[in-house]
């Protein structure tokens, strides 16, 4: 009877702690609203506790950094895609080739781009969850004022409608477009769009290439001629009161203009990149990935299939609208309907992510410093290519 | 005769005791001293050993990765020109911001030692908010205060037909504002600093001035100034040490831009060590920081000692 009664015991502690914990790190809004699929996760897989450790953005990368250092992990986390190549470099994230051959999930379920910042020296480290792509924000009703009834559609036009904007008067810009601290994010689009690349296929530097020269020079132009501001202003305020009517920026400011200048409504849209040979975008988001210390490794997995479904994809986009990774979701009516979210799902389609290496943070610093010294006429953008050069060719050699 | 053998004992007990007192102390200063170590004595003499290896990105979960490098990255330090540059921002804003610090606070702290001011107490808190207001916040309400076209400060400008300049945009204005932001902050601190040194001179020294005829700027300049001496030293070797370390002012407002032209030494060192990963020579960084810091403290103290 004795006997009978403590082996009873052992089978229920076993059943009590043979409840398997999903630990998981997540940012921002996501962090706040993951709750919502955790809890429909666990309704599909009985024994299962999902605990989302929310962490804000400001002190993510600290965070993160120090749980590498002292291999305090959770067993999955969502990752900024400019994340992945410095913390990849540490080694820390489980390769997931072997999991990708018995799954649904395959890299041609999503976005050139975003596939890009997933993969790195031939594996794969992460599962695109979300994406984010910038574009052009405009004020419709002040670009009719210069007779533009449309967007500007090309590198010319752009400048053009820029250039009529700013003559509107002292204090009128025609765009706003970064000129200080790290904008290599925001520079690049328009080395994409003149043709231009940082490295060929056998990873020579190319910057100083005539298409980044001119890229360099176009950026600039816009400064030189004071069509875009240096330095103050308020970016919602100005874009309020039209004296800077286009800049360009990711889905987050669709809501955030909605907000907080909601005079404006109806009166402002967003379009594609303008066009030089081409109208390539930065895309950027969040991936997935699974840390390679975590004991619970086919449950993440299980976890990113579950988020990956086409229509926990559409929930997810409902509960915080930021953008699907599954390209499948974009034909569904609640995104194709909409007129902002299908000029964003247009240019995801040519949207590249800058160079998955650890360095890439360094050189984007070295970018912007150039670029900087272009803007206030230090350097001729031919010698600043040349220096960027030499920059890049030293952070590399090392 | 009779007392050798006591004197003896009374030796042997008197060694006793201090070697349970030793142990005492041992007992009641250990948790510090283990904290200081590990916290402080270790980690120092592990960045003076890092910046001897080429410490990076890959090597921060396998250590065996760092490679001794000797004194390479002191080489590269000085052929950096951006070090140069922050090395020179650095510079600029002690020797600007230490003696408007030092004149500011030293008014304020006259003024508040006038027997005829009144709300002290009120004044006091005001120069001492922004010491104890946290400079994130300060920052942000700063980059407001400053800005060139919805700024209070241009605003407050134009009244009286200036043109305020781009603060921060303008790289010949942008280092300036930061020191305009450090100095608010350290002056409060320092008056009250300064406040309890005024408040520590004996009256007879001014009452003997007096009666001898010596006017208020004599009595200043005599008395005031040289017994003072001792928190003058105090806080000017304080500022060396935390005006070379300038960080979280232009992080906050500039990034260190434009062209550079905020970029401190320390938001270098942070640049290198915790955003590129390159550890090994942020350390670098340091240890030559650390080399300045106490070559200039030690420079101080001894000026003050040949007075």
């Amino acid at each position: 009877m004795r006997k009978a009664l403590i082996a009873l015991l052992v089978l229920v502690a076993v059943f009590a702690f043979s409840e398997r914990v999903l630990q998981i790190w997540a940012m921002g809004e996501e962090a706040k609203n993951l709750h919502i699929m955790a809890e429909k996760f666990m309704k599909e897989n009985p024994g299962v506790k999902v605990e989302i450790q929310a962490i804000p953005w400001s002190a993510a990368y600290d965070k993160i950094l120090t749980g590498i250092a002292g291999m305090q992990l959770p067993d999955l986390a969502q990752m900024g895609t400019t994340w992945m190549a410095p913390f990849g470099a540490m080694g820390v994230f489980e390769e997931l080739s072997p999991y990708l051959e018995k799954s649904f999930i395959n890299k041609d379920m999503f976005f050139e781009g975003s596939w890009q910042t997933v993969t790195m020296n031939g594996g794969v480290y992460g599962i695109p969850w979300y994406v984010d792509v910038r574009v052009m924000f405009y004020r419709t009703d002040v670009l009719k004022e210069v007779g533009y009834d449309h967007a500007p559609q090309t590198w010319e036009e752009l400048y053009d409608v820029a250039k009529k904007l700013a003559q509107r008067g002292e204090g009128m810009y025609g765009l706003s477009l970064l000129y200080t601290g790290v904008f290599g994010n925001e520079f690049m689009p328009f080395v994409w769009q003149a043709g231009g690349r940082l490295f060929d296929d056998k990873g020579n530097v190319r910057v100083t290439d005539p298409e980044f020269v001119e890229a360099i020079k176009y950026y600039a132009r816009f400064f030189w001629e004071k069509l875009a501001p240096i330095g103050g202003g308020n970016l919602f305020q100005d874009f309020a009161s039209g004296k800077v009517p286009i800049f360009f920026s990711g889905p987050w400011m669709v809501s955030m203009i909605k907000q907080q200048i909601p005079q404006i409504e109806g009166k402002w849209s967003v379009a594609l990149m303008p066009k030089n040979k081409a109208r390539t975008s930065f895309v950027g988001g969040c991936n997935w990935v699974i840390f390679n210390t975590s004991k619970n490794k086919d449950l993440a997995w299980k976890f990113i299939e579950f988020m990956t479904r086409p229509e926990n994809q559409l929930e997810w986009y409902k509960i915080v609208s930021s953008l699907p990774a599954v390209k499948e979701v974009w034909n569904y009516p609640e995104l194709a309907n909409d007129p902002i979210m299908r000029v964003f799902g247009e240019q995801l389609k040519d949207a590249k992510s800058p160079p998955n290496i650890p360095e890439w943070e360094e050189i984007a610093n070295a970018i912007s410093r150039r670029v900087e010294e272009v803007i206030y006429k230090k350097r001729t953008p031919e010698s600043a290519a040349e220096a960027l050069k030499k920059d890049i060719e030293r952070i590399r050699k090392r | 005769m009779k007392k050798a053998p006591s004197r003896g004992l009374l030796l042997v007990g008197r060694i006793d005791e201090m070697r349970t007192n030793t142990l005492w102390i041992f007992v009641f200063i250990g948790p510090a001293l283990i904290l200081l170590l590990i916290f402080l004595i270790i980690p120092i003499f592990a960045s003076l050993y890092l910046s001897l290896t080429d410490f990076n990105v890959f090597a921060l979960t396998d250590w065996s990765r760092a490679k001794f490098v000797g004194f390479r990255n002191f080489y590269e330090l000085f052929q950096d020109e951006l070090f140069w540059k922050a090395l020179f921002n650095t510079f600029y804003c002690l020797i600007v911001a230490m003696p408007v610090t030092v004149t500011l606070s030293l008014l304020n702290a006259v003024l508040l030692n006038r027997e005829q001011t009144r709300f002290k107490n009120f004044f006091k808190i005001c120069f001492f908010l922004p010491f104890v207001t946290n400079t994130v916040a300060i920052a942000i309400v700063w980059s407001w205060i400053l800005n060139p076209s919805y700024g209070i400060l241009n605003w407050f400008l134009g009244l009286f037909g200036i043109k305020g300049p781009n603060w921060l945009g303008d790289p010949k204005w942008a280092m300036p504002s930061i020191i305009m932001l450090v100095v608010w902050k350290a002056v409060g601190y320092n008056t009250l600093l300064l406040l309890a040194g005024l408040q520590s001179i004996p009256d007879f020294l001014y009452e003997a001035a007096e009666l001898d005829g010596a006017t208020s700027w004599q009595k200043f300049w005599y008395i005031t100034l040289p017994m003072l001496r001792p928190t003058m030293l105090f806080i000017t070797t304080m500022m060396i040490i935390g005006y070379l370390q300038l960080f979280e002012e232009p992080y906050m407002l500039t990034q260190g831009g434009p062209l550079n032209s905020t970029l401190s030494v320390v938001l270098y060192l942070y640049r290198q060590g915790f955003k590129f990963f390159k550890l090994g020579y942020a350390s670098s960084i340091a240890v030559v920081l650390f080399l300045m810091i106490a070559a200039l403290t030690l420079l101080r103290l001894k000026l003050s000692k040949q007075d």
